[in-house]
């Protein structure tokens, strides 16, 4: 018999076993399933972790994949710590890109880059905000389930971008294909390695991480969104708005996801495009979780599954081996992560005992 | 009197095509309901869906026989699935990230097995059958009953679910356990048995609405090609306020946005496509916020133990 028994206190370090072994898992039932693709695993993983941090090069590519997921997670952290399922991080890293883009397309850019980019970064982050407060709204008035109206948001999002990329904001020089002109020199966010992808909007990154970190840690917002997390029955009756912290909590979120959207496009593509990998949305929703919603944990969980996301491009280009590995091994993460936090909650108990008490009688009847 | 005619005509394919974009969304739908009556949510639709579309176009493809494969993305829907109930009732895990978890799975899946497939085209899929007398009927007749034998196969699921669910002994366990499940275990019902076999039920008709699409529908395979339905399917699940005929109004209703959009740019309206493709989801996000509202004003509730993991040791 397996007997489930409470714990009174979870051991610290169980919030550093689980992770492991769930990447472990994670990546194990990888290699099982590009066995059955008839690839030597092993292959695949060497060319992926030397796609992924080899060199200086690839690994500065590692730190481009992080980025967004950085940004977009901090955000995700915040609403899913009142146990508010923002899904929508998609949708708002499409809203922000294009917010963000109509001032690099439409503006003159004969502006100074700091004014053009201080508008760029505000745009993208209004444009994040705006798409999660929609939701939001939903929920904090008419509890609409947040989880599938942030989802329908991000196909709405997609193809906004689409009619636009179609429309009127396609370059008449770009043959017919769905881009924009490129962005001019004063719409691009400096890059801050020599040689590489890595731009300013790392930084942004950081500097988000710790703002969330003093929220959380230091606010009477991060308090109370806490405790609605936990408890929203005590919340109420605390007389803590939770209305208006649901607004707040998306808005930020929202935010950072529109800002990570802009990074993408300002520091990354110079222009915009219906391929702007809004995929992050979804990565950052793990990153969260596997992160057990710490921001600061969350940044080198960005690293683990920015380098997993870059060195997976480059095995999809030399080995053939196509993308959606990486959502398997993730998928796998993610569920043996939450298939294993009730040995956090309970401590399993092998009871053979009992069974041969339990045969026993049958035997005597 | 030609133009009536034809006008007459084009509504009535419409319509039926409303229907077969319908029968893909009405499948998981009512698996759906009976996984959240259980108490389960399954915010999974979306993946169960891919890998039935998956592994049923793959499995019609090869043998050449359309009902072996949607057995086999039925059975691929419900195998999914058990990973989820694994989760949410055995180890009580949370049931929103194991959905999400789900769905990525399930995309991920069939973009890395699915390559191979991509662009083929099905050479046999379910014929016709015109159903004699009723499909003589104007109108009705033309539109439900000259279909194929899975949308005819999904009109019995509707009727014999509803049945199952309001009159009969099984019906009143599966909703005394998602409404109270301590209550239930102490009446004898076994609630953690009752749940894994909905979850699973969930996931066989989600894999049935999947490999509709891609055995009927669009008889062929492309990366992702659920596009979003499973999403819907669970907004229906309040559209139809956890009611398996409600589900049939609400299936149909999206199968025609479905159908007209695709008609609109067949005929060449100069509405951005990109506005067109839109709309399902737009709409979907209307009648979700509008449907939660009716909920509320005519206090009818979701299971009220949805998504909350039962423990038979704790008091």
């Amino acid at each position: 018999m397996i007997r489930f028994e409470k714990r009174e206190s979870t051991p610290a370090s169980l919030k550093i076993i689980i992770p492991i072994v769930s990447v472990a898992i994670g990546i194990l039932i990888g290699a099982i399933a590009i066995m059955f693709k008839g690839i030597n695993p092993l292959r695949v993983y060497n060319a992926l972790i030397m796609g992924a941090f080899s060199s200086r090069y690839t690994f500065s590519e590692t730190l481009v994949a992080a980025t967004p997921l950085i940004l977009i997670s901090a955000g995700l952290i915040v609403v899913f710590k009142m146990n508010f399922w923002n899904i929508g991080a998609y949708g708002q890293y499409i809203m922000g890109a294009i917010f963000s883009s109509y001032f690099a397309i439409f503006w003159s850019p004969n502006i100074p880059k700091p004014i053009m980019l201080t508008v760029m970064v505000i745009a993208g982050m209004i444009g994040g905000a705006l798409w999660a407060l929609i939701p939001a709204f939903f929920k904090a008035f008419w509890e609409v389930n947040e989880v599938i109206s942030t989802l329908l948001m991000n196909y709405i999002a997609l193809f906004i971008l689409k009619y636009f990329m179609y429309g009127t904001w396609r370059d008449p020089l770009s043959h017919g294909f769905p881009l924009s002109k490129p962005f001019p020199d004063n719409a691009q966010l400096p890059r801050i390695m020599y040689h590489t992808r890595v731009n300013l909007g790392l930084v942004f990154g950081i500097i988000a991480v710790i703002i969330v970190w003093f929220i959380l840690k230091k606010t009477k917002f991060g308090y109370e969104i806490t405790v609605i997390g936990e408890n929203p029955r005590a919340a109420r009756y605390a007389g803590m708005n939770v209305t208006k912290n649901i607004l707040i909590a998306m808005a930020i979120s929202g935010a950072l996801a529109g800002l990570a959207g802009m990074v993408q496009v300002s520091g990354i593509i110079h222009l915009l495009q219906i391929k702007i990998n809004p995929d992050y949305g979804y990565t950052a929703i793990i990153v969260a979780w596997l992160a057990y919603l710490d921001p600061i944990v969350a940044v080198f969980v960005s690293l683990f599954l920015g380098g997993l996301a870059s060195g997976a491009y480059q095995i999809q280009i030399t080995m053939q081996v196509p993308f959606g590995i990486v959502n398997v091994i993730e998928s796998a993460i993610l569920f043996a992560l939450i298939g294993s936090e009730i040995f956090m909650k309970y401590k399993v108990k092998f009871e053979f005992g009992k069974r041969k008490e339990i045969n026993k009688q049958e035997e005597t009847l | 009197m030609t133009a009536t005619v034809s006008h007459h005509i084009i509504i009535v394919a419409l319509l039926s095509a409303a229907v077969q974009s319908g029968t893909i969304l009405l499948f998981p739908t009512i698996g759906e309901i009976f996984a959240e009556r259980s108490g389960i949510l399954n915010l999974g639709v979306e993946g169960m869906m891919i890998m039935g579309a998956f592994f049923g176009f793959v499995v019609a493809y090869e043998t050449k026989n359309p009902y072996l494969g949607f057995l086999a993305g039925m059975l691929a829907g419900g195998l999914t699935a058990l990973i989820h109930a694994l989760i949410s009732v055995t180890l009580r895990g949370n049931q929103v990230v194991s959905g999400l978890a789900l769905t990525i799975f399930g995309l991920g899946f069939t973009n890395f097995y699915g390559q191979k497939w991509i662009n083929l085209k099905l050479t046999v899929t379910p014929s016709q059958i015109s159903i004699p007398l009723l499909s003589k009927i104007p109108y009705i007749g033309p539109i439900f009953f000259k279909q194929d034998a899975l949308v005819y196969t999904s009109y019995v699921f509707a009727i014999v679910m509803w049945f199952i669910l309001y009159k009969t002994k099984v019906g009143v366990h599966l909703r005394a356990v998602g409404q109270n499940a301590r209550a239930s275990d102490a009446m004898g019902v076994n609630v953690y048995a009752t749940r894994y076999w909905w979850t699973f039920f969930g996931g066989l008709l989600a894999g049935a609405g999947g490999a509709y699409l891609t055995i009927a529908y669009a008889p062929f395979w492309l990366d992702g090609m659920t596009a979003g339905r499973g999403w819907i399917a669970l907004a229906l699940v309040i559209f139809a306020m956890w009611d398996p005929l409600n589900a049939m109004i609400g299936a149909y209703l999206f199968g025609g946005i479905d159908a007209l959009q695709l008609q609109l740019q067949a005929i060449g309206v100069t509405i951005p496509s990109s506005l067109l493709n839109m709309l399902p989801y737009l709409l979907t996000l209307i009648v979700i916020v509008v449907a939660t509202l009716i909920v509320r004003v005519r206090h009818i509730s979701a299971p009220k133990e949805l998504g909350i993991p039962y423990n038979r040791e704790e008091k």
